[in-house]
C-alpha cells in the first residue's frame, strides 16, 4: 500500500501499485539528468519497463509554465501553484499508471525541488508542504549533493548561467555570477534542511559522472531488489569516505544475465550509454 | 508571506459569491456603477480571467483532461497571479477592487469535486479577508430555472459532468449545484459570509448592498477616477 504526505487525491487507490517510484534530486547543473541518461538502459537491460518523467513535461501545463517564464511576470505563489499543476497533471497521468502497470518510474526532481525553489523565493514553508500533500512517498530519494563551488565550474563549462537558475527574479544584480552563488548557495542550504526532514539517501556528486553512476547504481539495485536501506546511504553518512564501500557493493551487486554474451553486451551498451551522455554534456 | 488574513491596505475589496444563477453579477455591477459615480477609483476582476494561465485553462477543458486536483490547482494558479498582479497592488493603492467570485467558490467546487477541505483552504491562505462577501443565497429551482432558460446548455464542467453524477447534462448540473449549495452554507457561518436574499426584487437587495459597503467605505481613502 502506498501513501501520501497528508489527505490523497480523491478516486486514487493506493492499493495495486507494484512499480517503484525512485526520485533524483540535486540541484540545477549537478547531473540528473546525465545519471537518468545512465540508468535507464542499465534498468531497461534487465528486462525492467522504465518511465522517465521531470518538470514541466506535463501535457495540460507544461507549455503554459515555460511561456510564463519567458514574460518574467510570474508571481511567486503563481510560479509555485502553476508548478503544481504541472506536478498534479504528470501524476494522475503518467506517474500512477505507470506505478500499476509495474514500471519503474525515475523522475528527475520531485516536490522536494519545488519546495525549495519557494521557500528560497519566501512562500510560507508550511503553506507549500500542504499544496504538495497528495503526493505518494517515493521508494527512494537519491540526492546528488553538490556545494556551490563544484557546481559553478559545471554549470559555467555546460550551459552557462541561466536567469532562473541563478534566481535573477529574487536577487536581481548586473553579475549573474554574483547572483547564481547567492541563489544556488539557498538552495542548497534548504535541500540540505528537506535532506534531513525526508530522509534523502546522499550521493556526492562532485566527483565524476562514472562514479556517482556507480553509487546510484547501487543504490538502485538495492531498491528494486527490496533490501533495507544502508546506512552508507543515509544523511548522517560523511561524504568521501563510502566511496569505496559503495564500489564494493557494485561489484556485488546481483548481475541479471551471466551469460557470456547478453552480460558483454550489457557491459558494453551500458559503456556506450555512458561515453554519449558524457559527450552530450561536454559539447552543450 | 502573509498568510490568510485581514489587510490594512488602504483600498477595499469587495466580493459576491454564489450558485450561478443567484444574480450576483448583476448585483456587483450594480454596485460597481454606483461606486464609480460617487467617485471612487474602482477595479474589477472576475474568476477564472488571468491572461497568464488562460491558454492551459483552456487546453485542459477542450480535452477534458481535467481531474479534481488539477481543475482546483489551475483556478488556485489564476487566482494567484491576480491577486500578485491585481488585486493587491491595488488594494495598496487605495482602490476599490470589485471580485466576481473569490477563494469561496473554490473551496465550494473543489470540495464538491472532492478535494480535502482543509487541504484547499491552506492552499488559498495568502489570500487576504474581504472587507466584506455577499453571498447570495438563492433557492436551487430558482436559480437553475434563470440559467437554463437563458441559453442553450450548460458546459462540461459548469455541470460538474466530469463527476459521473449523470449522464443527461440537466440532471448533472442541478445535482452538482445542489451540492455547491450546500458548501456555501456551511461557510456562511465559517467565514462570515453576509447573505443576500436574492429572492427580493434587484433593487432592495443593491439597497442593501450600497448600505453595507458604504460602511466600509467610511474611513477608505478616495481615489477620483481619470476622466
Amino acid at each position: 500500500m502506498r501513501e501520501t504526505y497528508a489527505a490523497p487525491l480523491p478516486a486514487m487507490n493506493l492499493a495495486e501499485m507494484s512499480g517503484k517510484l525512485i526520485v533524483i534530486e540535486g540541484t540545477d547543473g549537478v547531473g540528473r539528468s546525465t545519471q537518468i541518461r545512465l540508468l535507464r538502459p542499465w534498468l531497461e537491460q534487465q528486462g525492467r519497463a522504465v518511465l522517465d518523467t521531470a518538470i514541466k513535461r506535463s501535457a495540460l501545463a507544461g507549455k503554459g509554465i515555460q511561456q510564463a517564464k519567458e514574460g518574467h511576470t510570474l508571481g511567486r505563489i503563481t510560479l509555485s501553484l502553476f508548478y503544481a499543476t504541472d506536478f498534479a497533471d504528470r501524476l494522475e497521468h503518467e506517474i500512477v499508471p505507470a506505478l500499476r502497470a509495474g514500471f519503474v518510474v525515475l523522475t528527475d526532481r520531485y516536490i522536494y525541488s519545488l519546495m525549495a525553489r519557494a521557500i528560497v523565493r519566501g512562500a510560507d514553508a508550511r503553506w507549500i508542504r500542504n499544496v504538495y500533500g497528495f503526493a505518494l512517498k517515493p521508494d527512494a530519494t537519491f540526492y546528488l549533493r553538490i556545494g556551490v563551488d563544484d557546481l559553478i565550474p559545471r554549470v559555467v563549462f555546460s550551459r552557462g548561467f541561466d536567469y532562473w537558475e541563478s534566481g535573477m527574479d529574487i536577487h536581481p544584480s548586473e553579475d549573474m555570477y554574483d547572483s547564481f552563488r547567492k541563489y544556488q548557495t539557498e538552495l542548497l542550504t534548504e535541500f540540505e534542511r528537506l535532506a534531513k526532514e525526508y530522509t534523502f539517501e546522499v550521493i556526492d556528486a562532485s566527483s565524476d559522472v562514472r562514479t556517482v553512476f556507480e553509487h546510484l547504481r547501487a543504490g538502485v539495485a538495492r531498491v528494486l531488489s527490496g533490501e533495507p536501506r544502508e546506512p552508507l546511504f543515509s544523511v548522517v553518512a560523511p561524504v568521501g569516505d563510502p566511496v569505496e564501500a559503495a564500489t564494493k557493493k557494485v561489484l556485488e551487486m546481483p548481475a541479471p544475465a551471466k551469460a557470456a554474451d547478453p552480460a558483454s553486451e550489457e557491459s558494453t551498451a551500458a559503456a556506450q550509454a555512458l561515453t554519449r551522455a558524457v559527450e552530450g554534456d561536454a559539447t552543450k | 508571506m502573509k498568510r490568510y488574513g485581514e489587510h490594512r491596505f488602504p483600498g477595499k475589496l469587495f466580493v459576491v459569491e454564489g450558485i450561478d444563477g443567484s444574480g450576483k453579477s448583476t448585483q456587483l455591477a450594480l454596485l460597481h456603477q454606483w461606486l464609480q459615480s460617487e467617485g471612487y477609483g474602482v477595479v474589477f476582476s472576475e474568476w477564472n480571467s488571468s491572461p497568464l494561465v488562460r491558454e492551459t485553462t483552456k487546453r485542459g477543458k477542450k480535452k477534458l483532461a481535467l481531474t479534481p486536483s488539477t481543475f482546483s490547482l489551475i483556478h488556485a494558479t489564476d487566482f494567484a497571479d491576480r491577486m500578485e498582479h491585481n488585486i493587491l497592488p491595488l488594494l495598496k493603492a487605495g482602490a476599490v477592487v470589485l471580485c466576481d467570485r473569490y477563494i469561496y467558490t473554490a473551496f465550494a467546487r473543489d470540495v464538491v469535486r472532492g478535494m480535502d477541505r482543509q487541504w484547499v483552504r491552506e492552499l488559498y491562505s495568502f489570500a487576504v479577508k474581504p472587507s466584506a462577501a455577499f453571498y447570495f443565497r438563492v433557492p436551487l429551482e430558482v436559480a437553475m430555472k434563470r440559467i437554463l432558460d437563458g441559453r442553450s446548455g450548460v458546459k462540461y464542467y459548469e455541470a460538474g459532468m466530469d463527476l459521473g453524477l449523470s449522464e443527461n447534462p440537466e440532471e448533472s448540473f442541478g445535482i452538482f449545484q445542489g451540492r455547491i449549495l450546500d458548501e456555501y452554507e456551511k461557510m456562511v457561518p465559517e467565514f462570515d459570509l453576509t447573505t443576500v436574499d436574492a429572492a427580493l426584487p434587484i433593487e432592495e437587495q443593491q439597497a442593501y448592498m450600497r448600505q453595507i459597503a458604504k460602511a466600509k467605505l467610511a474611513q477608505a481613502k478616495r481615489l477620483r477616477v481619470a476622466p
